[in-house]
């Protein structure tokens, strides 16, 4: 049970951090640390319940998988943030209201 | 091991997770907000290991630590170059946002009591050599749109971010 609290700690903690954030930076680090926490209560299921099924080996698989997805993720938004910033000389939320409709 | 030192060892990667995690989510300093989040990182690599996914940690380390941190801290650099010192953070509805983040983390809290139950010690995990025997078979379809993905994302960086040569 610890493990879920943990990690139900994790997403909060991240999600707040998405939504109290002006910085689109703080936002992308938010949301890195709210992928955190299902993938720590995948990885400890995994493990956990593994009866001869593979799940174990299954979980490893699938939390692989996670870290590539989450490397590309952070990779593509912090190019945009770059070009972004490069252009509008800013990386705050409020100063990015350029296609506003 | 002990159940002492394990429940010890279970209870420092977790302070360390939270901790970091928390950094990230409550301080005003950008620069410290990429550390908390390289803590939570090695925290978490530091879980991994724990349920006995050493292939895992190893990859958690490589990729995060090594490879999307820098390219935090490469961002935080280069785009608050211009500002002097160190750039503040600031927040906003805070309120409503603790209501929102703490009363979706109880209700997902809530709603995982059953798996909780499951919850035991460290299974057998099976070792890199089972690890790419899956990967490379069962998994294979995956495997290989997850590096389609990564090349995508790598030609859409190069793209985005290295644009406009004056």
């Amino acid at each position: 049970m610890s493990l879920v609290l943990v990690s139900c700690a994790l997403f909060g903690l991240g999600l707040y951090g998405t939504l109290v954030r002006r910085d689109i930076i703080g936002i992308l680090a938010s949301i890195e640390v709210m992928l955190g926490g299902p993938q720590l209560l995948l990885v400890g299921l995994g493990a956990s319940i593994d009866h001869g099924a593979g799940s174990a080996l299954n979980a490893q698989g699938i939390a692989l998988v996670i870290i590539v997805v989450a490397a590309a993720e952070a990779a593509v938004g912090l190019a945009l943030v770059v070009a972004v910033a490069r252009r509008t000389r800013s990386t705050r939320l409020d100063d990015l209201t350029e296609v506003k409709g | 091991m002990s159940a002492v030192v394990t429940n010890g060892l279970f209870w420092l990667l977790a302070l360390g997770a939270l901790v970091g995690a928390g950094t990230v989510a409550l301080t005003r300093d950008v620069m410290r907000m990429a550390l908390g989040l390289g803590v939570m990182l090695l925290s978490l690599a530091g879980f991994f290991a724990y349920y006995g996914f050493g292939f895992l940690a190893l990859a958690e380390v490589f990729v995060y630590v090594g490879g999307v941190l820098i390219l935090f801290l490469f961002a935080i650099m280069l785009v608050h170059r211009t500002t002097a010192g160190r750039p503040e953070l600031e927040s906003r509805n805070r309120v409503a946002s603790i209501a929102a983040a703490a009363g979706l983390s109880a209700l997902l809290a809530f709603m995982l009591q059953p798996a909780g139950s499951l919850l035991g010690g460290a299974g057998s995990a099976g070792g890199p050599a089972a690890l790419s025997r899956l990967l490379l078979g069962p998994m294979l379809i995956v495997f290989e749109a997850a590096g389609a993905l990564l090349l995508i994302a790598l030609v859409a960086v190069v793209v985005v971010g290295g644009g406009e040569r004056e």
